[in-house]
């Protein structure tokens, strides 16, 4: 008989033991459950920040309206300019419209929580220092960034190679132990027809539902994942690598020839040094590869920035508030406004400060940016961090989306400052329609294409780890004796 | 008989490899975690240490200034890292350490360690705590699945029980080999982390790492009593293998984030910008109110207001942002603290999140005493904000207009003392966490009567 | 049929078989004997390339069995001493799965029924899960299996260890049938009776050598006994 022949009869035959003893079904139903109670974890999560982004938006019009609304309240003469709340006056303007940039969540952001949950996806832009606003972060219990959550991405990272143990452990080793072995083997069959026909009937159910159900899931519950092309693909291939190569380590710790027992504790040893120990030392690694600066020290450093811009501005500072006595002086004429001294002095002393400090923020980019690259190379090292990374990439919650989406919020903020720079210097007072065009934060699509490339290099490695194991067990089967 | 059936034991561990393996691995880990522990500590501590004298020396030093310029500057408070967090960090990955007290409003930590590293950093810390929380657990199940279910297996068993050796004196031999073999593996690394510990360590310091040695001893102990009880319930060692590995994967694994995603879901955080939102909300309105009872103005800062004013006006509307400032942090630290109250009761199911809430407690790495430390920061702040307002009613503008031309020198900078930060005993973190240690106990307890019925039950039969 | 030459195989410092040669022709049944340990388990499973010799070579059919391991096994049936099946499925599924890899291809299910009634499987048993099977009953399956295969070589490692008298006397008739049909088949056992009874030829195995050879048509029965115990003795 053709060996594909027989090997269509084992994999029949092992689909009719796998039904009969219920175990795939067992394993199955589990995987459908956690899958289900992951995305439904990440989809709320989504949601919310969603409609964070909603409200912020909304906050952002409704700001943008009630300074035109004071603009003409103050034109008309229905209301009294104070030095604060002038949108008259550029300083204020450049401060008080409520602009906003953020980043909305990207189509398949259900998939990981990733940096989501502590990364902000929202910056009020103004004229103040990136100090003052650029530090926030998310509000999340600490507690829980601990703990991390369980969506789709620590189902299929974590728990489904476990999965994949539960029918795999004793893939050969069951054989052996019930003495089939050597009644099957007595039979025209090859060693690696056999294990490739057990490996099928588990495999192919297994990862057809790790794949496929999640973009079920996905295009029922969330619209935008209809858009999302061929990066529901990348999903599809990120989860079949990652899903082959434990099924190709299973298979190659089941040629040694030990027990049943000593498959189960080679296996949880081995998901226990690739899954929990390999990410925590690479990190410590790539930490110490590519340090971040000291945060301290910055704190000190702005404060000497501070203090410098406090002397150089004295004179602003200390100046007096003459509109107490003649209120007229914050009234716009003829195009031109008068500034308060201190509110030009805070301008300035901003302004100064973002110059100066802007150099040392760069610093931690770089370092992050660093670490990123160091763990991008060294993720070879364990698949776990190849499955996390390129999750988080595909649900856009990726630590180098937000560092990008900090860097574009940046850029903006200096674009948007050095827009202002000119009308406070010289005085000139905004106009209704300077008021209706400030420019406006677009928020940058997910880079599918930075995100394709990633995805890419992350499969692939993955697929090679899935050879090296696949290669190593097929080299021991041929040393493989039986019993 | 004890150290009989001890010693039988420990030499399966050698000889078999198991521990050499695993229990290597655990150790190297250990030690290293340890190391790389103490010396971040240190380096973490001395620069804050540092950089706190020079903050307040750049306050002492900053020269003649307005005093509401001086207010809008402030200073940095820099959160102490406590001792312990060699062995538990806790939380502090997560959480910021540098607070900037400012005028006007509440500072909250800033730079968590954690936005300055990958997504990598989302996978754990290697810290002691995290070894001996998950691997020693795992470690115990390889050593002692087969405790009983082996000797079944052999024929052993009926032998030994044959001989007259009663089943819960095996149950305590198997016991006291298994904490033997963790003692070899684990006490290197204790007495490394209390050697660097001593160096100048409080008693409190100390009676916190007995505290800790004693959370850890319940929680290990109790994993050693399913162990020996499942094995002795098992007919095959292989099952025993299987339902122990499954339970240390739903108890280590699955539980914490399921419990931590129950306890958000039940008490929900608010985000930043809804809290940001909502705080200034109350702050302007508390603040509006103020106004209009001190100075009869209906809005804050209003033209209308003299300058000689100011000074008062500061300090009102200072306080009147005090009460709503603790409202809205109060909340949202009391939320925070509730999930995790819910937590440490749900560790009846997942003991290690009963062990996590304690073992950060009492390395004074939890949210409590981050609480602690923002409260005292937020003291220090608005002792400024009083020293400032106080010396600006002190030296009210004369001339009407002139409010910003007065210039304090460094006899004011010197009213606001040099902040020290002064960490809570280890009584706080027992009156906030004893439902922990309850937990802990109770597990304790719970698993060695399992342990015991599953030995005088099965083996019997 | 079956022909070893001069086969050596060693475990490690361990020599199981010491350059045994041997040839059973189609028609023949040969009986090896020999204790615990003698090597007659190692020789089996040469033939069923389970394991490698490490020197000389084994044959079936005229066929190398290392260099063809598959194709050889297609030409040979294996009862070994224990017929282990899958408990979850019945006699029925066990032998059309095996009959099946043996065959390359699914019997008719009235062939396979009709084939356990030939092994002698209770007609009650054939539905039932193989995990409340006797032993017998296993073997039963196990010689329904080589019969599906219609093999021109047999192999047979203690056939009748454990089976009761009326049992192993059964299996012994279908042995001579086969022999009839010109299987060539090399059956290992303890057993001298059996041995003298159904072989043709009977090979004394002891610590890796085949120590002698004799058509069992030319000895008594004493005189068998006579020389196993004499070669057991040295």
């Amino acid at each position: 008989m053709s060996r594909r022949g027989t090997l269509a009869l084992v994999v029949r035959q092992e689909w009719r033991m796998l039904i009969a003893d219920r175990s795939l079904l067992l394993v199955l139903g589990l995987l459908v459950a956690l899958i289900t109670y992951g995305f439904a974890n990440g989809l709320a999560e989504v949601r919310t920040r969603d409609a964070m982004v909603e409200s912020v938006l909304q906050a952002e019009a409704k700001a943008g309206r009630s300074q035109l609304e004071r603009f003409d309240r103050i034109a008309s003469g229905q209301e009294l300019p104070s030095p604060f709340n002038n949108p008259a006056n550029p300083a204020i303007a450049g401060n008080g419209s409520g602009r906003q940039a953020v980043l909305p969540s990207a189509a398949l952001a259900p998939i990981a929580i990733g940096q989501s949950d502590m990364m902000p996806n929202s910056y009020r832009i103004g004229t103040r220092s990136k100090v003052e606003f650029m530090y926030d972060s998310e509000i999340e219990s600490p507690w829980n960034l601990l703990s991390g959550h369980f969506d789709l991405s620590f189902v299929i990272v974590f728990l489904l190679p476990l999965l994949i143990f539960a029918l795999t452990f004793n893939l050969l080793s069951s054989e052996r132990e019930s003495g089939t072995e050597r009644m099957l083997l007595s039979q025209p069959l090859g060693l690696g027809t056999l294990a490739l026909g057990k490996l099928i009937p588990r495999a192919a159910p297994l990862l057809a539902v790790a794949a496929l159900l999640p973009i079920l899931l996905l295009l029922a519950f969330r619209s935008e994942a209809w858009g999302a092309g061929w990066l529901l693909f990348g999903w599809a291939a990120l989860v079949l690598a990652y899903g082959l190569f434990w099924f190709a380590l299973a298979f190659a710790i089941n040629t040694l020839r030990r027990s049943s027992s000593a498959n189960a504790l080679m296996l949880i040893a081995g998901w226990t040094i690739l899954v929990l120990v390999m990410p925590v030392m690479l990190n410590l690694l790539v930490e110490r590869l590519h340090p971040a600066p000291s945060r301290t020290e910055l704190s000190i450093q702005t404060r000497a920035i501070q203090a410098d811009n406090l002397r150089r501005y004295d004179d602003l500072f200390s100046g007096d508030y003459r509109y107490i006595d003649e209120p007229e002086s914050l009234q716009a004429k003829d195009g031109k406004i008068e500034i308060p001294a201190r509110t030009m002095a805070s301008f300035l002393a901003r302004r100064d400060m973002d110059k100066r400090v802007d150099g040392l923020l760069d610093g931690f980019d770089q370092s992050l940016a660093g670490q990123q690259a160091a763990a991008d190379r060294l993720s070879f090292l364990s698949p776990a961090v190849l499955a996390y990374e390129g999750l988080t990439v595909l649900a856009g919650t990726d630590g180098q989306r937000y560092l990008t989406f900090r860097q574009d919020v940046s850029q903006f903020h200096d674009g948007w400052r050095a827009r202002f720079e000119p009308l406070i210097m010289n005085g000139v007072a905004i106009t209704r329609p300077d008021l209706e065009n400030l420019p406006r934060w677009q928020a940058p699509p997910h880079d599918r294409r930075g995100a394709a490339r990633a995805l890419g290099w992350y499969v692939a490695v993955m697929a090679l780890c899935a050879l090296v194991a696949g290669v190593l067990g097929c080299w021991r089967l041929r040393r493989y004796t039986v019993a | 008989m004890l150290g009989l059936i001890a010693r039988k034991e420990f030499r399966e561990f050698v000889r078999d490899g198991r521990m050499i393996w695993a229990g290597g691995l655990m150790v190297v880990l250990l030690i290293t975690s340890v190391l790389l522990g103490w010396q971040q500590q240190a380096a973490v501590q001395a620069e804050r240490v540092a950089s706190q004298e020079l903050d307040y020396d750049a306050w002492l030093n900053q020269g003649p200034r307005h005093p509401h310029n001086a207010a809008d500057q402030g200073m940095h408070v820099f959160k102490p890292s406590p001792p312990l967090s060699i062995i538990d960090p806790g939380i502090d990955p997560f959480v910021g350490s540098t607070i900037w007290l400012q005028a006007h409003r509440q500072g909250e930590t800033k730079f968590r360690p954690a936005q300055d590293a990958t997504g990598l950093k989302r996978f754990g810390n290697l810290s002691p705590a995290w070894i001996v929380q998950v691997l020693a657990p795992l470690l115990i199940i390889i050593l002692g699945f087969s405790a009983f279910a082996t000797e079944r297996e052999q024929g052993t068993l009926r032998q030994l029980l044959s001989m007259g050796v009663a089943g819960r004196q095996l149950m305590w031999g198997k016991a006291l080999a298994l904490v033997l073999a963790l003692g070899v593996l684990i006490v290197p690394g204790a007495l490394l982390a209390l050697g660097a510990l001593a160096g100048g360590a409080s008693g409190d310091v100390l009676l916190r790492f007995a505290l800790l040695c004693l959370g850890y001893a319940l929680y290990l102990g109790a994993v050693i009593f399913i162990v020996l009880g499942v094995s002795a319930m098992c007919r095959h060692s292989r099952t025993a293998l299987f339902v122990l590995l499954a339970l240390w994967i739903g108890a280590v694994l699955i539980a914490p984030r399921t419990i931590a995603d129950v306890a958000t879901r039940t008490f929900p955080s608010p985000s930043r910008v809804g809290f940001d939102e909502a705080l200034s909300a109350d702050l302007d309105g508390a603040s509006e109110k103020e106004w209009m009872r001190n100075f009869n103005v209906s809005s804050a800062w209003d033209p209308k207001l003299p300058l000689s004013q100011w000074g008062k006006a500061l300090q009102v509307d200072d306080h009147s942002g005090y009460g709503v400032l603790d409202d809205h942090f109060g909340r949202l630290w009391d939320t925070f603290e509730r999930q995790q109250k819910l937590q440490e009761a749900a560790g009846v199911v997942a003991p290690v999140v009963a062990l996590r809430a304690f073992s950060m407690a009492v390395s004074g790495t939890d949210f409590s005493h981050h609480r602690h430390f923002s409260n005292q920061a937020e003291k220090q702040r608005r002792l400024l904000q009083e020293v400032v307002s106080h010396d600006l009613i002190e030296h009210a503008d004369p001339l009407g207009d002139r409010h910003f031309s007065y210039k304090a020198g460094p006899e004011l900078w010197a009213k606001v003392p040099r902040f020290t930060y002064d960490p809570p005993g280890v009584g706080f973190a027992l009156r906030k966490h004893w439902l922990s240690l309850a937990v802990l106990i109770a597990i304790f307890l719970a698993s060695l009567l399992f342990a015991r019925t599953a030995v005088t039950r099965r083996l019997s039969a | 049929m079956l022909e070893a030459v001069n086969v050596t195989k060693e475990f490690g410092p361990n020599r199981a078989l010491n350059g045994v040669s041997l040839r059973v022709e189609a028609g023949e049944i040969y009986c090896l004997l020999g204790a615990n340990g003698a090597g007659k388990t190692t020789l089996i499973n040469l033939f069923l390339n389970f394991h490698q010799p490490t020197s000389g070579s084994v044959w079936i059919n005229g066929r190398d069995v290392a260099s063809a391991p598959i194709d050889t096994k297609r030409d040979v049936a294996y009862i070994p001493e224990q017929v282990m099946l899958y408990g979850m499925l019945t006699g029925l599924e066990n032998l059309d799965y095996f009959a099946a890899l043996a065959t390359g291809q699914r019997q008719p299910k009235d062939h396979l029924v009709a084939l356990l009634a030939e092994a002698g499987l209770p007609a009650d048993a054939v539905d039932r899960r193989v995990s409340n099977y006797s032993k017998g009953m296993r073997q039963k399956v196990g010689i329904a299996i080589a019969l599906a295969k219609n093999a021109r070589a047999l192999l047979l490692d203690e056939p009748t260890s454990g089976l009761d008298p009326s049992a192993a006397n059964e299996f012994s008739q279908l042995l001579v049938r086969a022999q009839e049909r010109g299987v060539a088949i090399l059956t290992t056992t303890h057993d001298l009776f059996h041995a003298k009874q159904t072989g043709t030829r009977v090979g004394i195995m002891k610590r890796g050598n085949l120590m002698s050879e004799l058509d069992s048509a030319d000895v008594s029965h004493n005189d068998l006994e006579a020389l196993y115990l004499q070669h057991m003795r040295d």
